[in-house]
Parts: C-alpha cells; structure tokens; sequence
C-alpha cells in the first residue's frame, strides 16, 4: 500500500545507549536492537572514557531501562557494574520498562495536545520553525525552508523542504502535506528523503511516518487508522504506535 | 517626493546592476527624473555599465563620512540630464556604509527625483541591510536556475521580515528555447516557488553584455528583445498594465514559409 519509498538511515543506527536528564536524576536507556556488546562497550566508554567527565560531581539518581532485551545473569551483573564502578551514581531503578521511562515518555502527549499551532505563510528558504506541540502550515514549504515540532507537521501546500516532526523522540509524530515532495524528512531520528527530485504531483494529501523497518509513506486518509491503533498516550507503550496497517508495506531500508 | 526601489537578488551575477541601469534609463526615456545609487562598495560597477566611470570624483562613502555635498558627488548622465548616479567607493569595503546614513541620503534624493534604485551588492549581511535601509519598495532578481531561485527565495522572506512587504520579481535571462526543452526552469515554475508577483521577464541577449562593456544600457537600442522587456518593466512601474512579452524563438526564414503555405509549424 505505500505509495512512494523514501530511503532512511535507520532508527537502529540510533546509539545503543541514551543517556535523558529528568528531575529525578539521569535515565540511561540502552538499545534493546543493538547486540549486546555493543550496549556494554558504548556504556563503558561513556561512563569510563573520555565523557567519563561529563558525568562527575554529586550525587545523582540513576535509573537504568533496559527494554525488551533478555539479559543473562551474568549479562546483567556486567552491565551493573560498570554502574556501581561510579561513586556518585545512586542506582534508583533497574529493569525493562521502568517507572522512569515511562514517565520520559508520559510527559510528552499532554503537552503536545494543548499546544497547537496554525502558521500562515510561506516558509521561505533559510527560515527555520520550530513549534512546541502540532503545527499546520497554511503555505507552501520552500526549498531550503525548515520546520520542525515536537508533535505533528501538516503542510497545507507544497511541502519541498525540511520537516522534522517528533523532534523530541516521538517516533509517533507524522509528517503530512498537500503536495509531499520534501527535501528531507525527519521523524524523531529517522532520517528520510524522496529518492528523484518528484516529478508528478499527487492528487492525494499524504504523509510521513515511523513503521519498525524505517520510514513509509501513506495517502492521508490512513492517518486516522493508524493512530487509533495507538494504544492510550498517557502512560503509553513506547512501541505501542507501531503497528502499521494489514498490507502496509514499510519502507525497505538500504543498509 | 519620489520612490526609493532596491534592487536585490541575495546571488551575485544574475543581473542586479544590469537591471538598475537598464531600468533606470527606461523610467529616464520616458521623463522620469531618476537617480541610480551603487551600494556595492569595493565593488563598484554601476557607473561603468552607465559609462561614466570617467567623471567620478566623489562617492557615496564620501558623502556619507560628510567630505563632500550630495550634489557633488552626483553625476549627470551623459544621455538624459534627468538621470544621475551615485557611484560607490571602489577602495573602502561594506562597513564604510552605515544604513542610517544611507536613509537619510536615499530621503534627500527622494525629494529631487521621482526614482531612487538602490543598487544592493550580493549577499544577505551588512551590505545588504544597507541597501534596504531607505527604500520603500523592492526587486528581486533572479535567473531561472535552482541556486539563483533558492537565494531570491531567502532574501524575500528577509524582505518580508523587513519593512519591505511586497517585493516584485523580476526573472533575468531567461532563454525560451532552453525552456522549451525543459532544461531550464520555466516562469511558472519559478513565481509558484517564490509567490510573489511578476514585474517582468528578459530575454538572454548577447547584446546585453555587448551594451554593458559600451556602456550603454541595451534599452536605448529597441531593436533588442531584453531592450523591449526593459521598458515594459518601467511601464509597468508606473502602472500601465502591459501583458508579458511572448518569448518563443521567431520562426526561420523555413518556418515563416511553412506558415505562409499553411503547414503547422
């Protein structure tokens, strides 16, 4: 059912560990995609090698998530202790789907509800908008110009040039316009781009979004359908959002 | 009291100094007293495109920095005695120029002429905000090319941001058979991109360049097409309603017989 391919560098080229900072302290999210290895070495460069630094001082609350990943015993008692090897890190949680990313993940719909915004106009090349929540674009989106939401981005226009939605990491947000020619899109931290310049104009609106392969681009009318799959926002599942429709295909990525 | 227009592109050689001085002469042809003004400073070329580099002694940033009148360092065109030019310093650089200055110089003009065209050099910083200062309306040059689009499109939205609301396009060199063949982007496509509206379009004419090294803007001779498309362009400023010059290659000498006999072409 995907229209057109866009092509990507890939949600699981992301780093196999995220460290967030939230006001109970820092989360460190590890990668449940990348191999394990690859999570333990990244860790113990970042908490013993040349950013070792950045992570001195008081005392801070730790909390570690992570994922899906079935660590063995001795899996788990390695990665902890990289851990506990930090005098200042006050281990606060440890698990799959701790309390600490739910809430990193929690905060987001509330605010991305209540903040949405129609900008009018064209978005000339070298202007570069970023929005707090939604945003609807009533103009065209020229090349060079650039967009950016935490939420959502919807081009009532030509979109040719740069939309990042989910800026934040909300590997739910999607990208739509009226005409869908971008330069680049980005979701969360998916890259995407149009593969030839288009040369036909659809009929259809249509839109970006994040599938478990990468990124696929749909007709509008499945943007509903999508989302009401969606399980709850508030509390939600992280991968929840990704069930893509029956028949769907997502994009290839190239790797 | 007259009208200050800045003539601006964000590229540099689309045509910008071209254009000032061929629509300047057009609006002097028709009886219009009009001042052409070169903000590029260190980069003067506006008086040798008029052929008048001859007659300079003072310039702009003398003005400016209070060494001279205004008066004197206008230069009368040796074609109309309503056409003068303020040239621009060829040794200082960008920040001799201060855009406070430059309004009030571009407002005492404006009570002696009809036009002011401001010169505007390449570029969106210093330069560009200086040439911008005084004006009330503006014109963005562009060629039918992606880069030349892309920069008339971010100095637009700079316009737009500045007290110029409504800037005109005007598209320079476009070349109807490379159009035709699709290499080259074709008016439409570029006034979809850029939305704003047409004051013209010229025609790419070697003899535009022959004129500019003369120093006799090409609108003096009619008999070229980007002359034509020229003076529509003054016409047009001043509010007479004239359709876009049709730009199709004339037919050969064969394709004019084809006609005659009633072939398709």
């Amino acid at each position: 059912m995907a229209v057109k391919m866009i092509v990507e560098g890939k949600s699981d080229a992301r780093l196999p560990v995220a460290v967030k900072g939230t006001r109970e302290g820092l989360v460190f999210l590890l990668n449940e995609r990348c191999p394990y290895e690859d999570v333990r070495r990244c860790l113990e460069e970042l908490l013993t090698g040349d950013s070792a630094g950045l992570f001195e001082g008081p005392q801070v609350s730790v909390a570690v998530d992570y994922g899906d990943r079935q660590l063995t015993p001795e899996q788990a008692r390695e990665l902890l202790m990289v851990f506990l090897a930090r005098e200042n890190f006050l281990l606060r949680e440890w698990g799959g789907n701790t309390a600490a990313r739910q809430a990193l993940h929690g905060q987001r719909p509330s605010v991305r509800a209540m903040r949405q915004v129609i900008h009018k106009g064209t978005v000339r090349a070298g202007q570069d908008l970023y929005f707090e929540g939604d945003v609807v674009v009533v103009g065209d989106v020229n090349p060079g110009g650039q967009v950016t939401a935490a939420g959502d981005i919807y081009v009532f226009g030509r979109l040719r040039g740069l939309a990042h939605a989910g800026v934040h990491g909300d590997e739910t947000a999607i990208v739509a316009a009226a005409e869908f020619s971008p330069t680049q899109v980005r979701i969360a931290n998916v890259v995407g781009w149009t593969p030839s310049p288009a040369g036909k104009m659809s009929t259809f609106m249509e839109f970006a979004y994040l599938t478990e392969d990468g990124m696929a681009v749909d007709k509008m009318q499945y943007a509903g359908a999508l989302r009401s799959k969606e399980p709850l926002r508030a509390g939600g599942d992280r991968d929840g959002g990704q069930s893509v429709r029956e028949g769907d295909e997502p994009w290839a990525p190239p790797l | 009291m007259g009208t200050a227009v800045v003539i601006t592109s964000g590229k540099g050689g689309v045509g910008k100094t071209t254009s000032t001085a061929n629509i300047g002469t057009a609006l002097a042809l028709m009886g219009k007293r009009v001042c052409l003004v070169d903000t590029d400073i260190g980069l003067r070329n506006l008086d040798v495109v008029m052929g008048l580099e001859n007659r300079i002694i003072y310039d702009i940033v003398d003005v400016a920095n209070g060494e001279c009148r205004l008066e004197q360092a206008l230069i009368r065109d040796k074609r109309f005695d309503h056409l003068a030019v303020l040239p621009a310093s060829q040794t200082k650089d960008k920040s001799a120029l201060q855009p406070d200055r430059v309004r009030e110089m571009v407002m005492r003009l404006k009570e002696q002429f009809d036009f002011v065209f401001i010169d505007c050099p390449a570029g969106i910083e210093h330069g560009f905000k200086v040439a911008i200062a005084g004006a009330d309306e503006a014109i963005v040059v562009t060629t039918p090319e992606t880069a030349s689009v892309r920069d008339a499109d971010r100095v637009i939205g700079l316009l737009e941001a500045s007290h110029l609301k409504s800037p005109k396009l005007v598209i320079n060199r476009i070349r109807p058979k490379m159009v035709k063949q699709g290499d080259m982007l074709d008016i439409d496509e570029v006034v979809q991109v850029l939305a704003i509206d047409l004051l013209g379009v010229i025609p790419d004419e070697e003899a535009v360049i022959k004129n500019n090294i003369k120093g006799e803007p090409i609108v003096m001779h009619p008999d070229h097409r980007a002359a034509i498309a020229y003076r529509h362009i003054a016409r047009r400023i001043l509010g007479d309603s004239v359709p876009l010059m049709v730009l199709d290659e004339e037919p050969g000498l064969w394709g004019r017989m084809k006609r005659l006999i009633g072939g398709r072409r």
